[in-house]
């Protein structure tokens, strides 16, 4: 009974403290949507930071976490563009997925200018694994054997065909002397742990896909990384002992950054909350622990920098589609 | 194996006042919340993650408010799909089929008592499972790929059947509808989108909450203004002698229970099958094996027994693969996964290793929530039997609004209210027109899923169909698909010819 | 008859399907069986079964009389009606209209409906928005 009595007391709180604060922004409702299924690198994102910024006490009620799973993204985009547009209490997990897709026209009628772009919270680099038992172990032999036999090996990836995670793994067959994008099999999964799972089942060859979607099963035996795509080895004892697609002489690089985006119509006193929070949350040990924890590498944009960054990536992703021969 | 030493520090961790207390709250709160029309278990556990933080509770006792909401909204379900014909949430759909016919008879009460005590058995057994087979069912589950999903969805299918007794052409119609309302949003295979008709509102697909809302719950409004029938108190409130199961129906449904909870657990433990397939297929099996006299539809105690032990046993299935891969195989899996990574907690396949507190604290709260909830459910029976005294003119006002609060509440969306209110005019004239309307949300529930998986299989296999009969765990589940198809008319051929000259001699 | 009528309705029904289906615009890269063979086998399958209730149909249901028929679409047009006014007037008081009005139009008195609605509107609002802290629409009081 008494834990009633703390609820109804938490609830009487809450109101009150809504009441107070009802003159200088801070947000009433927080609330973060995560584009795809609950498990994957936008989730971590927005459950990592909510807490993070619960901790921290830069904002006062805990952050809600809605999944809006679909369209690779585009379900949640098209959500916030048409329904949330005026919404201060929201920000949404974002990630180099979400600009690919910008970028390939794959949301239907949507430009990255129809939100504004808060900020980043780090990057995580791409890998492709395999599984402990594959008698495949370094990135140019899988390669070798995609072009032996392009329909033997399957790719699988928690994002749509042609998203993020479909990317990453054309970038590196281009770089390791495969030009043709429809020689490069690859099935889509709900998720890199759906992905993951079908791999260690043996149904598929190898797996595209973000560190910390694979790190827990890297620590476990089950999977063997062949190649990060990164410039040089990722920092700390657990990553760095994994070889770069680099050193293999495959020259990709994959970042994949994360962070928020926010409704356009928010007004500026609510955007300049959220840069901040996000920023100062970026700054904090909390976050750096977390970071180190999950392999996620820094990569600090904000505010306008990052609306500039963004810009940056959409074009170089719409040339890469362009070569590679995803859009015309 | 140490099992049982690491079971006892569980319970250690557990066993506090405050986490009874806590238990005791969660389970309350979630067997309401299961009732309610709407809200169904992922709600009530998503709902009570931010209460949980502001009271600021450590690892454990969230985790254990948390389990108790979602088993006692796994109890809850099947409270209004017995007295109102309307499932509180997915899972206790099948329970309409066989509860509300219980309830007609004046049997509600039993039927409320039995539905208790078999959403114990199988969520009891199925933590069991999760105790000592967790390790091995992860290699079970790792074994179903696209091709072996697929049959399993064709074989969900196929048993359709069973359900609707009178009329197959008008189930396959209901299933047919259900499919093709699945088909509607972004194609996930592609990203293209279907039959939105350019409304971005449909992008995501129709929500099953919202359908299953409409259906039965506006629908049934519907069918009690066409009648005028508020002041009668509700149909089901004749005789209420009873509010426990009398034993023999207990000895009856015992092997049913038995059986439901295995294949309740099974269907659980395969990421992406869930609670639902596991009453679904937990009830059509039981109706092929046991319904010798055809009773199954007009309040059998077992077709009761039946899906609610299964969706109790797959709930605890589901947490296999979610706390041993990190695959969620639930949307409420999915939410408690969610809950664990906010605390810092990553599943996988090195949690049981890293965390045996947590896995263990965990384990153990499963066992105080359902042991709980029996001795909370039970005496209840009483009170939730009341509700039926309530009369209808002021009852079913109640259970409208509520439907409107369960998916405004979650959703937000205007466009989903309306979309609420067109399926309760459909599903009038459906049930009018004695279309069943469970086929219709089964379509809508696993239908992307069913294709998703074909076409990732064509994928992996460069179109050669081979791989959908590729393995032996597919030729099984074909060879069980097609039992579960043919079955009906052979038996049925078998049975007529016994049953015509004592009907019409 | 009515059967009949299903039965057409539904062949009509999957003829619009396919048609929309083959409509479906397919991006850069799709896969083997692609986005348009699963609707477009649903809609055959409908289409198959669509003709049971055609050459066989049951018996036609009690539809309701006029009377019943326009209570029937008076309460549609009441639950639409609350739609729209929940995000203008809030929660409590449109609640508490539309459960009145049902109730009422269910058989009970005048009095008794307006009892009725307000204490179903009010005791919903303390569980889900007090207790359960579900976001339910605000209206310009807040309520």
């Amino acid at each position: 009974m008494k834990k009633i009595a703390a609820l109804g007391a938490a609830t009487i709180f809450a109101a009150l403290s809504f009441t107070s604060s009802a003159f200088a922004y801070e947000p009433e409702q927080p609330e973060c949507i995560a584009p795809a299924n609950a498990g994957g690198g936008w989730d971590f994102t927005c459950r990592q930071i909510g807490k993070a910024l619960y901790d921290l006490k830069t904002i006062a009620s805990p952050m809600q976490v809605v999944n809006l799973a679909g369209g690779g993204g585009g379900v949640a985009y098209a959500e916030v563009v048409s329904k949330r547009n005026d919404d201060n209490d929201l920000i949404v997990a974002a990630s180099s997925a979400t600009t690919t897709r910008l970028a390939q026209g794959a949301f239907p009628g949507s430009t990255m200018d129809q939100v504004r772009w808060v900020g980043t919270i780090g990057a995580d680099y791409g890998v492709i694994a395999v599984a402990k038992d594959s008698p495949i172990n370094t990135l140019p032999e899988l390669f070798e054997k995609v072009k032996e036999n392009p329909r033997g090996v399957a790719f699988a990836g928690g994002s749509a065909v042609g998203g993020w995670d479909h990317l990453k793994v054309l970038i590196a067959a281009k770089a390791a002397g495969i030009s043709d994008a429809r020689a490069v099999k690859y099935i889509a999964f709900e998720g890199g742990g759906e992905a993951v799972t079908q791999l260690l089942g043996g149904h598929v060859q190898a797996f595209t896909g973000d560190i910390s979607e694979a790190k827990g099963f890297v620590d476990s035996g089950d999977l063997k990384i062949l190649a990060v795509l990164s410039e040089e080895r990722l920092p700390g004892a657990e990553f760095d002992k994994f070889p770069t697609a680099k050193e293999q002489g495959i020259d990709a690089v994959g970042a994949n950054w994360r962070g928020f985006y926010a409704p356009k119509g928010m007004s500026d006193d609510a955007y300049n909350y959220w840069v901040k929070a996000i920023k100062d949350t970026y700054a904090s040990d909390e976050w750096k622990e977390i970071m180190a924890n999950n392999g996620l590498m820094p990569l600090a944009k904000f505010g306008p920098d990052f609306e500039k960054f963004v810009a940056d990536q959409i074009s170089s992703t719409q040339q890469l589609s362009r070569e590679i021969g995803l859009i015309k | 194996m140490d099992v049982f030493s690491q079971l006892a520090d569980g319970f250690a961790v557990a066993l506090t006042f405050q986490n009874l207390a806590l238990a005791l709250v969660g389970c309350f709160i979630g067997t309401i919340i299961g009732a309610l029309p709407g809200l169904g278990p992922s709600n009530g556990v998503a709902i009570l993650i931010p209460v949980a933080f502001t009271l600021g509770l450590p690892a454990t006792p969230a985790l254990i408010l948390l389990t108790s909401v979602y088993y006692g909204a796994m109890y809850g379900g099947r409270i209004s799909s017995i007295l109102l014909n309307i499932p509180g949430d997915e899972p206790a759909l099948m329970t309409t089929l066989d509860g509300y016919p219980m309830a007609k008879k004046g049997q509600a009460g039993e039927a409320l008592a039995l539905s208790g005590i078999a959403s114990f058995v199988g969520a009891f057994f199925a933590t069991w499972g999760l105790v000592f087979l967790a390790p091995q069912l992860v290699k079970v589950a790792l074994l179903f790929g696209p091709a072996e999903y697929f049959a399993l969805f064709t074989l969900a299918f196929a048993t359709l059947g069973g359900i609707a007794s009178q009329n197959q052409g008008k189930a396959v119609i209901a299933t047919m509808i259900g499919l093709g309302i699945a088909m509607v949003g972004v194609d996930h295979q592609t990203g293209v989108p279907r039959m939105t008709f350019g409304n971005i509102h449909l992008y995501e697909g129709i929500d099953f909450l919202v359908a299953i809302v409409g259906l039965f719950a506006i629908s049934e409004v519907l069918l009690f203004l066409e009648h005028k029938a508020g002041s009668a108190p509700s149909e089901a409130n004749q005789k209420l002698a009873r509010v426990t199961a009398p034993f023999w129906m207990l000895k009856k449904t015992a092997g049913t229970m038995g059986r439901s909870t295995i294949i309740g657990f099974l269907a659980g433990v395969l990421p992406g099958a869930g609670a639902s397939l596991g009453s679904f297929v937990s009830y059509t099996i039981e109706k092929k094996i046991s319904d010798k006299k055809g009773t199954f539809g007009t309040g059998d105690p077992r077709g009761v027994a039946a899906p609610e032990a299964g969706n109790n046993a797959a709930a605890g299935g589901a947490l296999v693969p979610m706390l041993a891969l990190g695959v969620p195989g639930s949307g409420t899996t999915a939410v408690l996964l969610a809950m664990l990574m906010a605390l810092n907690i990553t599943p996988g396949p090195l949690l049981f290793t890293q965390r045996p507190d947590v896995v263990w604290g965990l384990i153990a709260a499963l066992f105080i929530g359902n042991i709980m909830l029996l001795c909370l459910n039970i005496p209840l029976v009483g009170l939730f039997v009341r509700v039926l005294r309530v009369p209808s003119k002021y009852l079913m006002p109640a259970v409208t609004m509520i439907s409107f609060v369960g998916i405004y509440g979650i959703s937000g969306s205007t466009f989903d209210l309306i979309m609420m209110i067109i399926f309760g005019v459909v599903g009038y004239v459906l049930r009018k027109l004695n279309i069943p309307t469970v086929p219709i949300i089964l379509g809508i529930l696993l239908g992307n899923e069913m294709e998703t998986n074909l076409r990732r299989a064509l994928e992996i296999s460069n179109g050669d169909v081979n791989i959908l009969w590729g393995s032996p765990l597919t030729i099984g589940i074909w060879i069980l698909a097609i039992a579960g198809f043919v079955a009906p008319f052979v038996v049925g051929r078998f049975l007529r010819p016994k049953k015509d000259p004592t009907v019409a001699p | 008859m009515s059967d009949r009528v299903l039965g057409v309705a539904c062949l009509l029904l999957s003829a619009f399907y396919i048609f929309m289906a083959t409509q479906i615009q397919t991006s850069f890269i799709t896969d083997y069986l692609g986005p348009k063979f699963f609707p477009i086998l649903i809609a055959s399958l409908l289409a198959i079964a669509a003709i049971f209730p055609i050459i066989k149909p049951d018996p036609d249901p009690d539809w309701p009389g006029i009377g019943r028929f326009v209570e029937i679409i008076f309460a549609v047009a009441v639950m639409v009606a609350y739609t729209y006014a929940l995000p203008v007037v809030g929660f409590v008081l449109s609640t508490a209209i539309t459960s009145g009005i049902l109730s009422w139009r269910l058989g009970a008195k005048p009095i008794a409906a307006a009892i009725a609605g307000v204490s179903i509107s009010v005791g919903i609002y303390v569980v889900f928005h007090l207790v359960l802290q579900l976001s339910l629409a605000r209206g310009p009081w807040g309520f």
